[in-house]
């Protein structure tokens, strides 16, 4: 640390920055301290530090009991955008709130354009990718089961034997498979017996506040990481700027704010930058830097997966509330023939209550009290029900933007950033053969147990949004390389949910760890 | 805030209540401190005509109590996944009590008790019903909102783990932690009518 007499800004030295503190900030700085021992490690984080693990009993039950937030302070008043933007901000980051579902992606979701002629090829193969999440899958602490279909080969088992189904989610399996599409339980970021230092699962329900610490949060790992002196972490401090060096070939400092030092202005100069500061912010700190941008692509092809999900009624007796949490998996509809029309999708079951709550007035318009109320909620729950959901593959135009909006700025005057998501037109061309293809499978499981779909509903955003810096093999038609690496700095990278340049068909956190991993490598070389 | 006390309650109310003995007379609740007390005596009272006769209506109550009491103002949400609005816990519901546990009391006297917890229970139930219909309280809340004290009281208990329980006579014990052993299994019946093993909420 040095004091720069001339502006007073208090500089930092390390030699790798990482802007950012979530979850694959967390992974990538755990594996650099075991690749290159001594290595010096700063992570700057805009937000809190929540480490007070003791108190989340108490959070759980209020969040609970009241609908308050189970990460107090987990956010920056005037650090917000427009669009699809988390507001969680803190050492974490969005996976403190994760409901711990490590689904991965595809072999097809890499080879989108040699195999269906849309969108783009990732710059990677598979087998790659597939050894890094089960690298992910040991490092997390996930819990799952061989799935039954031979595309889905591991080359590792699970760390972790899988999370049991709970009795309805049993019942729902011997149901859903009535339709000849084979299921599975989710696999889960959540111990099924004690694993690296934390419990096992306790069935709590409430995963994104996980009382045990049976499901994974970064916060366990930015814990050993400075108790084993292996980082140094400065939460409160938010990035404003990357600064370039004169041939701007390379990045030569980050300029921050400390919170923590009442506005003081602080800057880190390090041999390796890397951007971890997910989907929204990362592109939103490069554009603000102007960095990284020479092929115009910082912000755009911006992604995520469209849903759909729908409530069956059934011929079940079924017990909501059991392990809402958990759920069941078909990855039979990730492969799509390459001559038929093309539908690319997950598909998930829950329990579900829906249309077994109590309620004060009955179909008449009675109203209800005590006995009467009880007896027409008993009378309403004699069959089950389950909440279906199908994830399906989209893909962004360059249109599907991130920008700076210069009418909102947060307090320092910067811009905040607005996401709006745009498909390309080969997407919006099958839209309505996509939508016809979910909801006949929904009627297809209910109709194979007699039973009746309840609704179905169409997801307004894209879930699990990534994009902004996507990756690719040329400098023209991508932000940065297969490990992240920026095409127009050297020592900078970008890692996680931005590199994606197309969103899969189902949960992704396993996928930006996965990456993230990777990259590791090359940013331990420098 | 004065305590309120059986005495106190008593005197309010007139002698000889005719509700059930929940042992919650003696119990004084303490809300927030610039909140209102809740009478024991006449949640008792409100709770024989909206809770079911097969829940510990007791435990329920005093849940609810507690419920109130350690309400914050102005705490921050939820702001859950890619949601961009942070929004914050309103007024206590609890605020709106005073007012509505006066307006039982004189639409029970003039039904010609002597107050609301010694009316009898279908005049109870009629001012209630009426009640709830003046509120334009058209859904159980799922927390309360200080839309009426009795709806209030019933959505805390309906929409409780214990109450979930007692509708499908199994120990589901939702908002519990409960382990992974034997989850496979169907909850245990609930041994007796009434018993659970879940808390209220």
């Amino acid at each position: 640390m040095s004091d720069d007499a001339a502006t007073h800004m208090i500089t930092y030295e390390s030699d790798v920055c990482i802007v950012g503190g979530g979850i694959s900030a967390a992974m990538l700085a755990q594996k650099l301290a075991e690749l290159k021992p001594g290595i010096a490690i700063t992570i700057v984080e805009a937000g809190v530090k929540i480490f007070d693990f003791q108190n989340r009993t108490e959070y759980r039950q209020r969040s609970l009991d009241y609908g308050e937030n189970a990460w107090p302070g987990d956010f920056i008043d005037d650090q917000a955008g427009a669009g699809v933007i988390s507001r969680t901000m803190a050492v974490g980051g969005s996976a403190l709130h994760w409901g711990g579902v490590t689904n991965r992606f595809s072999e097809e979701d890499l080879t989108l354009k040699s195999r269906y002629g849309l969108a783009v090829d990732w710059p990677l193969a598979w087998a790659d990718l597939e050894r890094h999440y089960c690298e992910a899958e040991r490092r997390l602490g996930v819990s799952g089961e061989p799935g039954p279909l031979p595309e889905d080969r591991r080359s590792e088992p699970y760390p972790m034997p899988p999370m049991p189904l709970s009795y309805n989610l049993v019942q729902l399996k011997q149901w859903a498979e009535r339709s000849g599409i084979p299921f599975q339980g989710t696999p889960q970021a959540k111990n099924t017996r004690p694993y690296d230092g934390r419990s096992a699962c306790l069935r709590c329900n409430t995963c994104e506040i996980c009382p045990t610490g049976a499901r994974y949060s970064p916060d366990f790992t930015f814990k050993q990481l400075l108790a084993a002196k292996k980082i140094t972490l400065h939460d409160r401090t938010q990035v404003r700027k990357l600064i370039a060096s004169p041939d701007r070939k390379r990045i030569a400092a980050v300029q921050a704010v400390s919170r923590a030092a009442g506005g003081e202005a602080v800057e880190y100069r390090a041999k390796t930058f890397v951007i971890a500061s997910g989907y929204a912010w990362s592109p939103h700190l490069l554009l603000l830097s102007d960095v990284a941008n020479s092929s115009g692509l910082v912000g755009k092809y911006m992604t995520g997966h469209a849903f759909i999900g729908g409530q069956i009624e059934l011929d079940a007796a079924l017990f909501p509330g059991m392990n809402e949490q958990h759920s069941l998996i078909s990855r039979k509809f990730f492969r799509c023939a390459a001559d038929a029309p093309f539908v690319r999708h997950d598909l998930r079951v829950w329990e579900s209550s829906a249309g077994r709550d109590p309620r004060l007035k009955d179909a008449a318009g009675t109203l209800l009290l005590g006995d009467a109320l009880l007896a027409d909620w008993r009378g309403r729950t004699k069959r089950g029900a389950a909440r279906v959901r199908a994830y399906y593959d989209v893909h962004p135009s360059a249109d599907s933007t991130l920008t700076l909006d210069s009418a909102k700025k947060n307090r320092f005057g910067d811009p905040l950033p607005v996401i709006r998501h745009v498909l390309d037109d080969a997407t919006r061309s099958r839209a309505d053969a996509t939508r016809t293809h979910i909801r006949g499978l929904f009627e297809l499981l209910a109709k194979a147990n007699n039973g009746r779909l309840l609704n179905v509903s169409e997801g307004n955003y894209l879930d699990h949004p990534g994009g902004g810096c996507r990756m690719g093999t040329d400098p023209a038609s991508s932000v940065c390389d297969s490990y992240g690496r920026t095409h127009d700095h050297d020592n900078l990278f970008v890692v996680g949910s931005p590199t994606l340049p197309t969103g899969g068909c189902t949960n992704a956190t396993l996928t930006f760890v996965a990456l993230t991993l990777r990259s590791a490598g090359a940013i331990a070389q420098g | 805030m004065a305590r309120v006390t059986r005495r106190g309650a008593l005197k309010t109310l007139g002698a000889a209540a005719v509700v059930p003995d929940f042992g919650l007379k003696a119990t004084a609740f303490h809300l927030q401190a610039d909140a209102p007390q809740l009478d024991p005596v006449m949640l008792a009272a409100i709770g024989e005509v909206v809770l079911p006769a097969e829940a510990d209506r007791k435990a329920a109550i005093a849940a609810f109590v507690r419920w109130v009491r350690a309400y914050k103002e102005g705490a921050d949400t939820d702001h859950g996944y890619g949601n961009t609005r942070i929004r914050a816990t309103g007024p206590s519901p609890s605020r709106s009590y005073p007012a509505q546990i006066a307006a039982l009391e004189s639409s029970a006297r003039a039904a010609g008790a002597a107050s609301f917890p010694q009316a009898p229970l279908d005049v109870r139930r009629g001012i209630l019903e009426a009640a709830i219909a003046g509120a334009k309280i058209e859904r159980l809340p799922a927390r309360p909102t200080g839309g009426h004290v009795a709806a209030d009281l019933m959505g805390h208990y309906f929409n409780s783990s214990a109450a979930s329980d007692l509708c499908y006579r199994a120990a589901i014990g939702r908002d519990l932690c409960r382990g992974l052993q034997d989850s496979e299994k169907a909850p245990a019946p609930l041994p007796t009518p009434g018993a659970s093993r879940g808390d209220v909420r």
